[in-house]
């Protein structure tokens, strides 16, 4: 085997904070990584973003720390740090000079305990105009910008946890209020809630002390949010659904997207496979074809987002080149979409699939902070870091039998939103928008 | 009461473990092909990049991006294979080859397991020596460009940064325009543009191939390797030396440049001037200077646009530094209705700058940013291997990483301040925003910041409707 196994310890502490530590010595690095297991599929209809809007505040102060001091002490420490907001979970990190190991793991802890301390209605109005800006910049002022919302708002039915996006609303953020958040954070930011995952140039023995002294009067909650209720899906949306999106770009790109195995089910590691077989570079079936042979596209893309209840999503486009015709671009994306449902691909194609997946590993692997990372989404999705070593073996061992069976599932007519974007004028686009913001409120 | 729940006393840092860049050092081939390893145990995907210190500065202006494309399409195709065997062939090593040019150099990179350097080694050669451009994968890869070129007038923030060269270099300027060519010049390009300049260009004697990652598990010694891979490539009489970059201010005042877009909900602001180059004697100073600027997340720009008044998703401000002088820009993006208050406050902290040396928390905040996150930028092959390739680049010494903690530790406040008067005049700013043209003017005009021109071009894919519709 080329890739070398992580080796890590599991511990945890009376108040439920789950430890995980891997050695490394290579650099003078430690990467510091809490997984809170809550996301914007927690949300609850009314408080959409209230994750996300979260992460924000989480930067603005607790009891020992003023307002955007966390930035600034692991800056001045020689760190880098920030935090992420997704469907199915928050995650927060920092990577540190080793030396500074303490210092992350005590602003890590003081936020965790104390981050009420802090809160205040100018630090919440001051960071809801600051998500208001992430979202313009993001989605609003972006050529092609609403996608993601417009994908998700298909592939799950109204009322999946799912069905919103992490932004959320901006109605529901300017409603939201000093107790809404209080509430939020009491709910989900718990030790017994969280992973802390350290990994790098440590003592192991060291890192338990300090996650010790500094995490270990935080008090679980005994009352964590019960399991979600059901979010199962039928496998395919049993439809195609189709939408026209008038847009302020120059060129046409039509997406696609399709209800994929969960993260976890090997099915969506074949498909995996089948993205970097179809889309992968420019050996790619997709990328020969539309882009290299027939000039057709100008770009092309096949992805899938794992999710781990409903349905994961797959994903993909090909923005077409000027003056070409999009029925013949449509037709000839999905005609090697339902190729490769039909015949197996060569053992060449799947060799140099799993070669490509085995220096993707070897690479993501070379730095602590993706190695912290993935024990924390593992442990937190999971509930096994260790998936971390079985996630190669499980892509090496796939067959073109499976990629196969797994396209021929997934790449269905009655499984597929196509939102097709046009070039328009500045009113045909926001009216555009209306709509779509219309049809979210009714 | 939560005092009990979590220590109050901050965590005191352990010592520093001893760190230095990576050693590397430079032999040389019977060609004159430069080769320096780097070893870096434990590191099994090797990056292994072949630098040409010339790039798109070196390349006549009505030929703008020959350079950008020459290099995307080295991969196009050799004598031997065509593009889709040079691909196949690297994919079953499990390596991903590709090669690019920007403004002051051109590479051609492998990333690949140790064990397999030889053989990705092979192909990267291949590329490098014996390219064939076919005509239909050029003429592809131009059009390609040209696409790119509209999805760039489209996109806010596209538009804001070559808009903002665009203001601030006088026409015939090296840095006025995007390094990969313009609507004018790209068309002009073909298969023989990329073979002429390829042949100008491309020799062993001024090159360098940088390999860094776990050398012990490479089975070969790297240098029998190059050898045998690269060895036989003749040095190349007619290559041409770099020209020294051409750059000229467009104006010695200061402009407000408005670049319509109706219906905009934001505004991409850029706000600056003619930067630095990199080699420059006060480049720490610069740097430091620039970090309390607009580089930390408490940056004085972040501070106030996003944390005090909530402008903005993120405020930065920060120099290009090239061979020759690059630009000095802020960059943010505002909504609409703030436009112009987020303008002053710029100009206000671009004036406070030069009005007196930083408080000490600021000058230690950044300095101790810039000398500890230093180790954690080289953790991995590509970026070690990077950094060389920017020492060559820019022909600095060979000890220049070893020296920049020292130096960095030893900026003073009054070397940040002047900095601040040297390399920021407000009397010369360029101001450009791209936004809704009719909603910003009003207050712009009352605001008396400068000269204001309006562009109210259409963007492309309105064709028609911009004149209806403003109508």
């Amino acid at each position: 085997m080329l890739v070398p196994k992580v080796q890590f310890t599991e511990s945890r502490l009376p108040n439920g904070l789950r430890l995980i530590i891997s050695e490394d010595h290579l650099a003078p690095v430690t990467a510091v990584n809490v997984w809170y297991n809550v996301g914007s599929k927690h949300e609850v209809p009314g408080k959409t973003g209230f994750a996300h809007l979260f992460e924000h505040v989480m930067f603005q102060g607790s009891a020992h720390v003023g307002k955007a001091e966390h930035i600034a002490l692991v800056q001045a420490a020689g760190g880098t740090m920030n935090g992420t907001t997704w469907l199915d979970r928050t995650n927060y990190f920092e990577t540190m000079p080793s030396h500074q190991l303490a210092l992350a793991l005590w602003l890590e802890a003081d936020r965790m305990g104390t981050l009420l301390d802090a809160l205040s209605q100018d630090n919440l109005d001051n960071q809801r105009e600051v998500v208001k800006n992430e979202k313009r910049w993001s989605y609003d002022n972006r050529p092609y910008g609403s996608w993601v919302e417009k994908m998700l708002g298909s592939i799950f039915p109204e009322g999946h946890p799912y069905h919103h996006p992490t932004i959320g609303s901006m109605e529901d953020l300017d409603a939201a209020s000093v107790e809404d958040v209080s509430a939020f954070f009491r709910l989900h930011y718990a030790p017994n809630n969280a992973v802390l995952s350290v990994v790098g140039d440590v003592e192991p023995e060291q890192v338990k002390a300090w996650v010790t002294e500094y995490f270990g009067k935080i008090p679980a909650n005994p009352d964590l949010p019960a399991a979600l209720p059901d979010m199962s899906l039928p496998p395919r949306i049993g439809r195609e659904i189709r939408e026209v999106v008038p847009d302020r770009v120059p060129l046409p790109r039509i997406h696609w997207g399709f209800r994929g195995p969960l993260f976890g089910d090997h099915r969506l590691d074949a498909l995996d496979l089948a993205g970097q077989i179809l889309a992968g570079g420019k050996g790619s079936r997709l990328h020969r074809r539309l882009v290299r042979e027939e000039l057709l596209a100008q770009d092309v893309a096949l992805f899938s987002m794992g999710l781990v209840a409903g349905a994961s999503v797959t994903t993909g486009w090909a923005t077409a080149r000027p003056g070409v015709d999009l029925g013949r671009l449509e037709t000839a994306f999905l005609e090697e979409l339902e190729r490769i449902g039909h015949e197996p691909v060569s053992d060449d194609e799947l060799e140099r699939a799993k070669a490509l997946t085995e220096s993707d590993e070897l690479g993501a692997l070379q730095s602590t902070s993706e190695k912290a990372d993935r024990l924390s989404m593992y442990a937190t999705l999971f509930d096994d870091p260790g998936l971390i070593n079985d996630i190669l073996p499980r892509y090496l061992s796939t067959t073109a039998e499976e990629i196969r069976e797994v396209c021929a599932d997934v790449f269905r007519a009655d499984n597929r939103v196509v939102l097709t974007y046009l070039p328009a004028g500045p009113e045909a686009a926001a009216d555009a928008a209306l709509g779509a913001a219309a049809g979210a409120a009714a | 009461m939560t005092d009990a729940i979590v220590v109050s006393a901050r965590p005191t840092h352990g010592e520093p473990r001893p760190y230095h860049f990576p050693r590397f050092e430079r032999q040389e081939l019977k060609n004159g092909l430069g080769l320096i390893t780097v070893d870096l145990p434990g590191r099994a995907l090797v990056t292994a990049s072949l630098v040409l210190p010339s790039g798109a500065v070196d390349e006549p202006e009505e030929l703008g991006g020959v350079t950008s494309l020459m290099a995307r399409a080295l991969t196009e195709g050799t004598s031997r294979h065509d593009a889709i065997e040079l691909t196949e062939a690297s994919e079953r090593l499990g390596a991903s080859l590709h090669a690019e040019a920007g403004w002051d150099g051109l590479s051609i990179s492998v990333e690949v397991p140790a064990e397999r350097l030889s053989a990705a080694l092979e192909l990267a050669a291949e590329v490098a020596i014996e390219p064939s451009f076919p005509a239909a994968d050029v003429e592809r890869q131009r059009d390609e460009r040209l696409n790119d070129l509209l999805q760039a007038k489209a996109d806010p923030r596209r538009r804001a940064d070559d808009g903002f060269v665009e203001t601030i270099y006088a026409p015939g300027s090296t840095y006025g325009r995007p390094s990969a060519g313009t609507e004018e010049t790209v068309p002009k390009l073909d298969a023989e543009a990329c073979r002429v300049i390829h042949g100008r260009r491309l020799d062993p004697s001024r090159m360098t191939l940088i390999v860094g990652g776990d050398l012990g598990a490479v089975d070969e010694d790297v240098r029998s390797i190059v050898e045998e891979r690269f060895g036989a490539w003749q040095r190349n009489p007619a290559a041409e030396a770099p020209i020294e970059p051409h750059v000229e201010a467009a104006r010695d005042g200061r402009i407000v440049r408005v670049i319509h877009r109706a219906g905009s909900v934001q505004t991409e602001i850029r706000i600056g001037h003619l930067g630095v180059r990199r080699r420059i004697p006060d480049f720490h100073a610069v740097s430091v200077m620039s970090a309390i600027l607009g580089g930390l997340f408490n940056s004085r720009l972040n501070r106030k646009l996003r944390e005090e008044k909530g402008y903005t998703y993120g405020a930065g401000a920060g120099y290009d530094m090239r061979r020759g002088v690059g630009p000095f820009a802020v960059r943010v993006a505002v909504n609409t209705d703030v436009t112009v208050p987020a303008v002053q406050d710029i100009l206000v902290e671009l004036e406070a700058m030069r009005a007196g040396p930083p408080t000490t928390a600021e000058l230690h905040a950044a300095r101790d940013y810039l000398v500890g996150v230093f180790p954690l930028r080289f953790e991995t092959p590509p970026a070690v291997v990077g950094a060389i390739a920017g020492l060559l680049i820019h022909d600095l010494p060979t000890d220049e990483l070893d020296r920049y903690r020292p130096a960095i530790e030893a900026v003073s406040d009054a070397d940040v301040e002047r900095a601040a008067r040297e390399h920021i005049d407000p009397a010369k700013l360029a101001i450009v925003l791209v936004g809704d043209a009719d909603a910003i003017l009003p207050s712009l005009e009352g605001a008396e910041i400068g000269p204001i021109v309006v562009d109210r071009e259409e963007l492309p894919g309105e064709a028609g409707q911009g004149a209806a519709d403003a109508a």
